[in-house]
């Protein structure tokens, strides 16, 4: 292979690998011809388009001149979408870590790795910007067509967002195999990536409350305290808002400075990668210790082994743990509004209930694909001599334990402020978790629990099914915790998706498609 | 005096998939026997255990464990029977101690007695050494150890073994065969299907081979000798000739055998 056509091939074959995820993760797992997952995708972004011009069709030309309100907003939102992309990237990075396949075949081949790993670079960097730019795309071409092409030039400011996210990404992992060695960067790295994702909107959130009293982060970006504050219209602070509202120069200035920090990386880390890499895949297998004295067996029913079991398997996978609770960062913001008004206002549970019900709805779906589809020894609980619905029930148990011990401190301190309130809150918060455990059961395909990230590929539909019905049973509580009858409308479009996911739910299409000629056994498990 | 309960029995059992995986097979095997169940890859033995465990349900047909309707009362039959799959599937994150604590929960057995059984388990599977640590490191051999000391805890009447030598070095396959030897020595049923025909040569009672879904031979290797071979032919001989023209020589020959 020569120098030249190995960087083409290893491009071709990471190319390939990411239209293949990418497929996978629009078709959720189902056969779908990639001609009509491209019209779809297609006829979504023409739709985003026609959002687009209604957004910004009109005859006022688009300007930031001396709005230095729009300047803040505009530059907040580019940072929150930077930290996400840094997200995103910390993922991808680790994942090229510790979780491709093809490693071993490539770094035992003659080809020179280091041309792999800077394609592999940049082919992270690309997938950074193409999920973002699908985003921006129809808003920048809708402003390109009604208020000049300059506008294009906001898509050079997004390709070198990616860059730098994962130029940073890149050194981050990097440097924490330096600092924890290959055995805890995974775990960190994923921390990492989860609270750079979470941290802006929780940090603006937070300031909101001490200063405002609200949980809106507009209080904050619409201030003018922090307008007054901001730096004058040609400070360098703005430059990446200039190049997003199609600053021709602005966007070529970030781009070149952009593309050469990340050159600087790929040229450093492409060398380096393959040494972690090794490291990362020779990481010897834990061999702890847990008990040595002879103790008698716990005398454990079927649902309370079960229990103990899903228990014990969460708190020694800290990862897993890290990525289940991860939910909770976003209970941060409502803990502390609440302790901040704590009995001046009694009708903080209003506010804080929807918060509490969408996240522990969130927390309930993954403990719930842990529990049900993640259960890595199926045929011995399946040939357990227990019915399914004991099985079943133990499990739904397991789940509701874990997210009742983390709902409760917060809805035991809202019951002292109201009682009312703290009930319909803790019934929101068991609705959700319902809703989530139910969609799991329809939509289960057996999985390895190390799977847990890449859950949402096996269906993507339950996963929508999933948000939706956390959405709407935060709305329903929120609005029966208002004392309004408005919350019969959530209610009812929350009755609606689960009867959705219902008939759409494989189970249930097979059912009808043939009672006869099952599918192979390999989703036959525990609850069939 | 009358003939004893069958441990297995089976009759006109179909799955279909996409084709037909099992069809119309009927088996039934006595107390105490060790049953080698061969047959080439899809052959359906898989499917008709799994059928047999309760992993997958019957399009037609009846499955009885010791005389228990597995259809009518799975989890009675469930409590005589033990599945130890091909890939061992165990926790990673628990030990094996830790792991027979959480089978003898899912069976209900008393825990004194559940944890003596498990020293003696650990003790005779060799896995002493290891029996406090996490399974994450454990070899596939210690692994499938350890699943199958899960099978074991719970005092089985019939053992579904499906594959258990595959990815065993030698000292390993020794103990498991050794195992499972005493067992039936103790009354217990072993049904194993394997791909290593030396093992069911040595080790099994009675032998049956399946092929597209049906049983197309069965009996001790004397009796397959007899009918397939000739004399001194090897259980590999004889099984490439059944499964290579499983046809009306086959089907003849197991109705000859059932007509006697």
């Amino acid at each position: 292979m020569t120098r030249r056509s190995s960087f083409a091939r290893f491009a071709h074959h990471e190319l390939r690998l990411a239209w293949r995820d990418w497929t996978a993760l629009m078709s959720g797992g189902l056969r779908i011809r990639n001609r009509v997952i491209v019209m779809a995708v297609a006829l979504f972004i023409l739709l985003l388009h026609a959002v687009a011009v209604g957004v910004l069709a009109s005859d006022q030309p688009l300007t930031l001149d001396n709005n230095k309100a729009l300047l803040v907003t505009l530059s907040a939102s580019i940072l929150l979408s930077f930290t996400m992309m840094i997200s995103q990237a910390l993922e991808s990075v680790t994942r090229a870590f510790y979780a491709r396949d093809d490693l071993d075949l490539i770094l035992s081949s003659p080809a020179p790795a280091r041309h792999l790993f800077a394609v592999r670079i940049a082919a992270m960097s690309v997938t950074t910007a193409a999920m973002s730019a699908l985003l921006v795309a129809p808003f920048v071409n809708v402003a390109a067509l009604l208020h000049g092409p300059h506008w294009l030039a906001a898509y050079l400011l997004v390709f070198a967002l990616a860059m730098v996210a994962t130029g940073i990404a890149v050194g981050l992992t990097l440097a924490m195999f330096r600092m924890f060695g290959a055995k805890r960067t995974r775990l960190v790295a994923q921390i990492v990536a989860a609270v750079v994702g979470a941290s802006f909107l929780i940090g603006i959130q937070v300031v909101a409350i001490l200063s405002y009293g609200s949980m809106s982060r507009f209080s904050v970006l619409s201030s003018t305290d922090l307008v007054d504050a901001a730096p004058g219209p040609g400070s360098l602070v703005w430059l990446p808002a200039y190049a997003a509202m199609g600053h021709v120069g602005a966007s070529l200035l970030i781009f070149s400075i952009s593309a050469a920090f990340f050159a600087v990386v790929v040229s450093y880390a492409s060398l380096r990668f393959g040494e972690h890499v090794v490291a990362a895949l020779s990481i010897p297998q834990e061999r702890r210790s847990q008990r040595r004295e002879r103790k008698a067996f716990r005398q454990m029913t079927t649902q309370r082994a079960l229990i103990h079991k899903e228990w014990m398997l969460l708190r020694r996978d800290p990862w897993l743990a890290s990525q289940s609770l991860m939910q909770v960062l976003y209970l941060i913001p409502p803990a502390l509004m609440l302790w901040m008004r704590y009995g001046s206002d009694t009708d903080i549970h209003v506010i804080l209930a929807p918060v509490l019900v969408m996240a522990t709805g969130q927390l309930a779906g993954g403990l719930a694909w842990l529990a049900i589809s993640g259960e890595d020894a199926p045929d011995l609980v399946a040939t357990a001599p227990v019915t399914p619905r004991a099985l079943l029930w133990a499990k739904v148990v397991s789940v509701l334990s874990v997210v009742v011990a983390i709902a409760a401190p917060m809805v035991l301190a809202l019951a002292f402020v109201s009682v009312v309130g703290a009930f319909v809150t803790f019934a929101g918060v068991i609705l959700a978790a319902t809703c989530a455990l139910v969609i799991q059961l329809w939509f289960r395909a057996q999985a390895k629990r190390t799977n847990f990230r890449r859950r949402q590929v096996a269906s993507r539909m339950s996963t929508f099914l999933e948000a939706f019905a956390s959405i709407l049973s935060a709305a329903t509580t929120g609005l029966v915790a208002a004392g309004t009858w408005a919350a019969v409308f959530p209610g009812v479009l929350l009755a609606i998706v689960m009867l959705i996911a219902w008939l759409v739910s494989p189970r249930e299409k097979r059912k009808r498609r043939s009672p006869r000629r099952s599918a192979p056994p390999v989703s036959a498990h525990a609850l069939s | 005096m009358s003939e004893p309960i069958p441990a297995l029995s089976i009759r006109n059992l179909r799955k279909t998939f996409v084709e037909p995986a099992v069809d119309n097979l009927s088996l039934t095997i006595r107390p105490g026997e060790f049953y080698a169940l061969l047959g080439p890859n899809g052959a359906g033995k898989t499917t008709t255990l799994r059928m047999v465990a309760g992993l997958l349900t019957p399009d037609s047909g009846d499955i009885a464990i010791t005389g228990i309707d597995v259809g009518e009362h799975p989890v009675e039959a469930k409590r005589v029977l033990a599945w130890v799959p091909d890939e061992p599937m165990i926790y990673d994150k628990l030990t094996p101690v830790e792991y027979l604590e959480f089978v003898a929960g899912l069976w209900s057995m008393d825990g004194d007695v559940a944890r003596a059984k498990a020293d003696v388990l650990i003790d005779s599977l060799a896995l002493t050494r290891h029996a406090d640590e996490r399974c994450q490191g454990f070899s596939k051999g210690m692994k499938q150890k350890v699943a199958l000391a899960g099978a074991l805890i719970h005092d089985p009447k019939l053992i579904i073994l499906d594959e258990p030598l595959t990815g065993l070095d030698a000292r390993s396959a020794r103990q498991v065969k050794e195992i499972l030897r005493h067992l039936v020595s103790t009354g217990v049923t072993v049904i194993m299907t394997t791909h290593i025909l030396e093992v069911a040569e040595r080790m099994a009672d009675r032998i049956g081979v399946i092929a597209k879904g049906r049983l197309i031979a069965e009996g001790t290797l004397d009796e397959l000798r007899r009918d397939a071979g000739g004399a001194g032919s090897s259980l590999e001989d004889i099984f490439l000739t059944l499964v290579e023209e499983p046809t009306d020589q086959a089907r003849t020959m197991l109705d000859d055998d059932e007509a006697a």
